[in-house]
């Protein structure tokens, strides 16, 4: 397969994305202040939160604010995950370009990575935002962070989630509304996940839960390399388990994304709002 | 392109009924049952124009749609330059362009000149290909002077152009049209019949596909027309055949003649 093809598409994809953006510079400015807000939130929220069970759990040399921080911050690439692909499909649909675009020569596989480019980088560009905030006025100091070893376990992470997020836009094309998909994924991840406390303060059941999703892992090595600079070793189970939930939720959200698409060119409701 | 541009055998669709409330949750694996096309043939020559006329619900949009690999047809086959639409998709897609008259699939933030960029990457054009291709169809649809203007700012008329554009980019040998010129007005209109079969049909070889309810425009543009009813189709003649085998002067009362004579079957149990 000629690769260089389909990233000029999705380049296409990514600048479509940004013109548009480019329209509403406004919106940048308020998200940029309302992450402040949601920084400044968190940070007078730790102050008051002690725990000898939670300082104990906590890396050392770090406190509750970096802790919350680095999770709130990195279970947002899960949410756009889950609703990247079903909202560039609810999109192309009310636009009406989502017919336009199956007449091209470009699959809707490609249609779906391309649409998630600019959600993705956006995001990014939002995740440096919160932690200059934190930085600049609330006191985190990731000195010691091993960012090498942040940037594998995001990518990691971005295609685990990516495989829940294909799933979640299967859903979306055979029934339109509601995705109730989406909602316990993002209901349990934020429950069990560990984004605003260690999984060990859950009950036994709830942590074998927790073992069971990605986000947990994607949590944990985030945090030991950002917070506590873990080195390769300590960061490989976390890396492993990610790329395990990829291995298996990316043929398999394929699988039914293509079952699902099929199915609404038979049913004919491929372009319906 | 050996054989004909597009060949139509035996084609049926039929689609599940609509469903509500919770049983709508079914409505991906229920059983097709209402019928909208039963066991269409025909086929369109190279460089041909060809109509596709009846009622609503004749059957028109949704043979326009598989054509366009938008919909899988239930039986039959139909090939788009020697594809079959269903398993060769991709290859036909790249022989036909699409565009229906109700067109509004364009990002209004953007500007004409971005969005048919954006549309000819997708159509696997480089991007030098693209800017000499943009220049080109929009000198010839008379939009060149408004490509830098915001989609959202334009008037209906050149929404229309601007769809044809799109459908245009990557050369296609094959045009599928939806009612073109509607909710066009009549000036507009007749513009845009005169571009279709003098700049495309007759000067650029393109052979064209197209459903309309405008049984004069029919006549102007169209070398044979194919009238569907419940669908199934009733007649594949030429304007002029079709109103000789009828008696009638004009087409529109040909087609009103073949209806007339169908109704007594229709009413039939």
């Amino acid at each position: 397969m000629n690769l260089a093809p389909v990233l000029r598409k999705v380049a296409a994809f990514f600048w479509r994305d940004f013109a548009i953006a480019r329209g509403y510079r406004g919106a940048f400015l308020l998200e940029t202040l309302e992450a402040l807000f949601g920084v400044a939130t968190f940070y007078y929220l730790s102050r008051f939160v002690q725990s000898p069970e939670l300082n104990s759990e906590l890396p050392a040399g770090t406190n509750y604010f970096a802790f919350a921080l680095v999770g709130f911050a990195f279970f947002d690439y899960l949410s756009v995950s889950m609703s990247a692909f079903d909202s560039s499909l609810e999109e192309a649909r009310q636009n009406r370009t989502l017919e336009a675009l199956l007449v091209t020569q470009t699959p809707l596989p490609v249609i779906l990575a391309g649409s998630a480019v600019y959600p993705f980088v956006a995001l990014a560009i939002r995740t440096c935002v919160y932690l200059a905030w934190g930085a600049l006025l609330f006191g985190f100091r990731p000195h010691s962070a091993n960012w090498l070893g942040a940037a594998v376990i995001l990518a990691a992470s971005i295609l685990a989630f990516a495989g829940l997020g294909v799933l979640s836009a299967s859903y979306s094309i055979l029934f339109k509304r509601g995705n109730p998909a989406k909602w316990v994924v993002l209901g349990v991840s934020g429950l069990v996940g560990g984004m605003m406390y260690p999984i060990s303060v859950l009950p036994a059941p709830l942590q074998m839960l927790a073992r069971l999703i990605p986000v947990t892992y994607s949590l944990e090595g985030m945090r030991a390399a950002l917070l506590a600079g873990a080195g390769w070793r300590e960061l490989f189970p976390s890396i492993f388990a990610l790329l395990v939930f990829a291995a298996v939720l990316i043929p398999l959200s394929f699988g039914v994304f293509g079952w699902a698409l099929r199915r609404t060119k038979i049913t004919g409701t491929l372009t319906h709002i | 392109m050996p054989g004909p541009a597009i060949s139509v055998i035996a084609l049926e669709k039929y689609f599940p009924p609509a469903l509500t409330g919770w049983r709508a949750l079914l409505q991906p694996i229920s059983r097709a049952t209402e019928k909208a096309l039963a066991g269409v043939s025909f086929t369109v020559k190279e460089n041909e124009a060809v109509a596709l006329i009846g009622a609503n619900g004749a059957g028109k949009s949704t043979l326009l749609r598989i054509l366009a690999t938008l919909i899988i047809p239930t039986r039959g086959q139909a090939t788009v330059g020697g594809f079959d639409v269903e398993h060769e998709s991709a290859a036909a897609r790249r022989l036909f362009g699409y565009h229906t008259g109700g067109d509004e699939g364009f990002y209004g933030r953007l500007s004409a000149r971005e969005n048919l960029g954006f549309f000819a990457a997708m159509n696997n054009l480089s991007r030098s290909d693209a800017r000499t291709q943009i220049a080109s169809i929009a000198g010839t649809l008379g939009i060149q002077n408004d490509l830098s203007r915001q989609v959202r700012t334009f008037s209906t008329g050149m929404m229309h152009r601007l769809g044809l554009a799109r459908a245009l980019l990557h050369r296609p040998a094959i045009l599928l049209l939806d009612e073109p010129t509607r909710s066009l007005d009549p000036i507009a209109a007749s513009e845009f019949r005169r571009l279709l079969k003098d700049d495309l049909v007759r000067g650029r070889g393109t052979t064209l596909l197209f459903a309309s309810h405008t049984l004069s425009e029919v006549e102007e543009i169209a070398d044979r027309v194919v009238l569907l009813e419940g669908g199934r189709v009733i007649a594949c003649e030429s304007p002029r055949e079709l109103c000789a085998s009828t008696r009638t002067a004009t087409l529109e009362a040909a087609v009103s003649t073949l209806l007339a004579h169908l109704a007594p079957v229709r009413r039939q149990p």
